[in-house]
């Protein structure tokens, strides 16, 4: 046993011996900006493209991978001592996508959720625009992609334009651009950052309500901001949101109905009060015509803006609600309580 | 003038007719259109539940649902009006005795009569004529509702042209009588009806002069043996 042990360890040291000291990342960093460091490095591409291969040290430094070695991205290059063969790359464009593969060894989870994003998915159609990790993390001066807040819609700016400048006007792209608040939404918070879904499907707007609820339904943080809470539920309780809730899981449902994007705008959301507002009594009408062409002037009073109905705010309704809150159970309780007088009846006769 | 009727014992029953063809051919259409207006209408009333989107799929989709239920409706308020019409028709020519169907001060009394033999404050029993109160009762109920239901419906179904006129909380009001008018419906004939014509031990499993139009002589003598005295006396009609 002893002798085994003996031999075993003689092995193990022999190995050690063996395997050369491994550098450390800084020294690897430092052998690659040996010549990736010169800012006259490039390469011509067949597209006739002018790749530049400099990568710029300081920016680097100061990036969220700064303890990292080249390696660890470029694991092609791993134990290449010197000089490495050219690359055999058709475009830029290629290269980038082709190089979010080497994201994966670490940001598994992330890396995943994209491959169900609509950015994948256009890139899997042949499109190589679709948005890849660097596109918006950057490359070698990859920094925390929510700091700060604010850096996200500027980030979706750089393809989306039109968009970004509708939400900046916003009420929430305003508030997020004056405080960096953390309850404004921005972006990702309705398109997520990674499993970005196509927002142009029925499925997706199907769940609308729920998106924009996950924050107006909640009562503590709409107290904060003096907003109704109710919203939610009061749209769900109306012919629009009871279509929306029976339409859910249905195939290739597309609705037919409003939902809130379509009364109070996508992007370009603004406060319920005043001018610019598509939904103060003014403006209703319109906003209502977009979908029920034949309305006339009394006809956006058919709905209780997003009111309970109650005494002063729709008296005949809420007369109704109330009404039969006491005939039914009035009603259904005396035939009730007389079908069970019989039964009774019947069973001490026998 | 017919012989007295006695059930003899060992004899074949003997069935009287209660409903003509029309009455039979109406309750039939009003059940049908009834069931179709719960199952296509309840899951509206109550869009988070579980049921409702399972009842809605099944019927493909809610668009098709709805159109079910507005088609339904529209029939509905077809065999209301033609109902209606022929009853007013029949009151006015004498074919039928107006008082049939009316609630009178007898039915009250019977009405007390009843619950007094229930709780066991009387051995005495009320008799009744052609209807019970309670028939009446589920009669009128059902007219009302009817009404209330075809009157609100209509006003859901074109809700643009009612606002062309009249003020647009008519909408939300309409939508609160029907959900609303439609849930005491629902209940009274799961309640009422289905204990009345099913799982009343008098008539169960099934009370089937509806449909059949006939009613067993033993039957008419228990629940309207007022009816049978008078079409003893009276020459049978024409």
């Amino acid at each position: 046993m002893k002798r085994i042990l003996v031999v075993l360890l003689g092995v193990l040291a022999f190995d050690a011996s063996a395997q050369e000291e491994p550098i450390t990342p800084a020294e690897e960093v430092d052998n690659c900006m040996g010549c990736h460091g010169l800012s006259d490095l490039e390469m011509k591409l067949g597209t006739g493209e002018i790749f530049s291969l400099r990568v710029n040290r300081e920016a680097y430094g100061k990036s969220s991978h700064h303890k990292l070695g080249c390696t660890d991205c470029h694991a092609d290059l791993k134990g290449v001592e010197g000089e490495h063969a050219k690359k055999p790359l058709a475009s830029k464009r290629e290269f980038a996508v082709a190089y979010s593969e080497s994201c994966k060894r670490c940001h598994f989870s992330n890396y995943t959720e994209t491959l169900d994003s609509v950015h994948h998915a256009r890139i899997a159609g042949g499109k190589l625009d679709g948005a890849v990790c660097s596109d918006c993390h950057g490359a070698h001066d990859v920094t925390p992609a929510a700091e700060p807040r604010s850096r996200i819609s500027r980030t979706c700016a750089k393809c989306h334009r039109g968009i970004s400048e509708a939400y900046a006007k916003s009420v929430h792209g305003q508030a997020l651009a004056a405080t960096e608040n953390e309850d404004v939404p921005t972006c990702t918070d309705c398109h997520h950052s990674h499993d970005i879904a196509d927002p142009r499907t029925g499925a997706w707007r199907l769940k609308t309500p729920e998106l924009c609820g996950g924050c107006h339904a909640n009562p503590k943080l709409m107290a904060k901001y003096k907003l109704s809470p109710e919203v939610l539920q009061t749209y769900l309780a109306d012919f629009h949101g009871v279509t929306v809730q029976l339409q859910k899981g249905e195939k290739g449902a597309n609705p037919v109905v409003a939902l809130c994007t379509d009364c109070h705008g996508v992007h370009d959301i603004a406060r319920t009060k005043g001018e610019g507002s598509k939904v103060i009594q003014a403006n209703l009408l319109g906003t209502c015509q977009k979908c029920h062409a034949g309305a006339k002037a009394d006809f956006p009073a058919a709905w209780m803006s997003h009111y309970q109905p109650s005494f002063e705010k729709a008296p005949l309704v809420y007369a109704i609600k109330l009404a039969y809150s006491f005939f039914i159970p009035f009603m259904i309780g005396g035939l009730a309580l007389q079908l069970i007088l019989h039964l009774w009846r019947l069973a001490v006769n026998r | 003038m017919s012989a007295p009727i006695v059930p003899i014992p060992g004899v074949k029953t003997a069935w009287l007719t209660r409903f003509s063809t029309r009455q039979r051919a109406e309750h039939f259409v009003a059940m049908s259109l009834f069931i179709l207006l719960i199952v296509t209408g309840m899951p509206q009333k109550f869009p988070s539940a579980r049921l409702s989107v399972i009842a809605v799929h099944a019927f493909g989709g809610i668009q098709a649902a709805r159109f079910i239920h507005r088609t339904c409706g529209l029939l509905f308020t077809i065999a209301v009006a033609v109902h209606l019409a022929v009853a007013i028709f029949q009151v006015l020519t004498r074919r039928v005795r107006l008082f049939s169907m009316v609630p009178d001060r007898k039915d009250f009394t019977d009405a007390v009569t009843t619950l007094r033999y229930y709780i066991g404050l009387t051995k005495k029993q009320a008799s009744f004529d052609r209807y019970d109160f309670r028939q009446k009762f589920e009669y009128w109920g059902m007219v009302m509702g009817s009404l209330i239901m075809v009157l609100s419906g209509l006003v859901l179904l074109f809700p643009l042209a009612v606002t062309w006129l009249l003020p647009g909380q008519l909408i939300p009001a309409a939508k609160m009588l029907h959900t609303s008018e439609g849930l005491l419906a629902t209940l009274v004939i799961i309640v009422w009806h289905l204990y009345n014509a099913h799982l009343n031990p008098d008539v169960f499993p099934f009370d089937s002069s509806i449909f059949t139009g006939k009613i067993s002589l033993e039957r008419m003598h228990k629940e309207h043996p007022l009816e049978l005295a008078r079409k003893e006396k009276a020459p049978p009609a024409p």
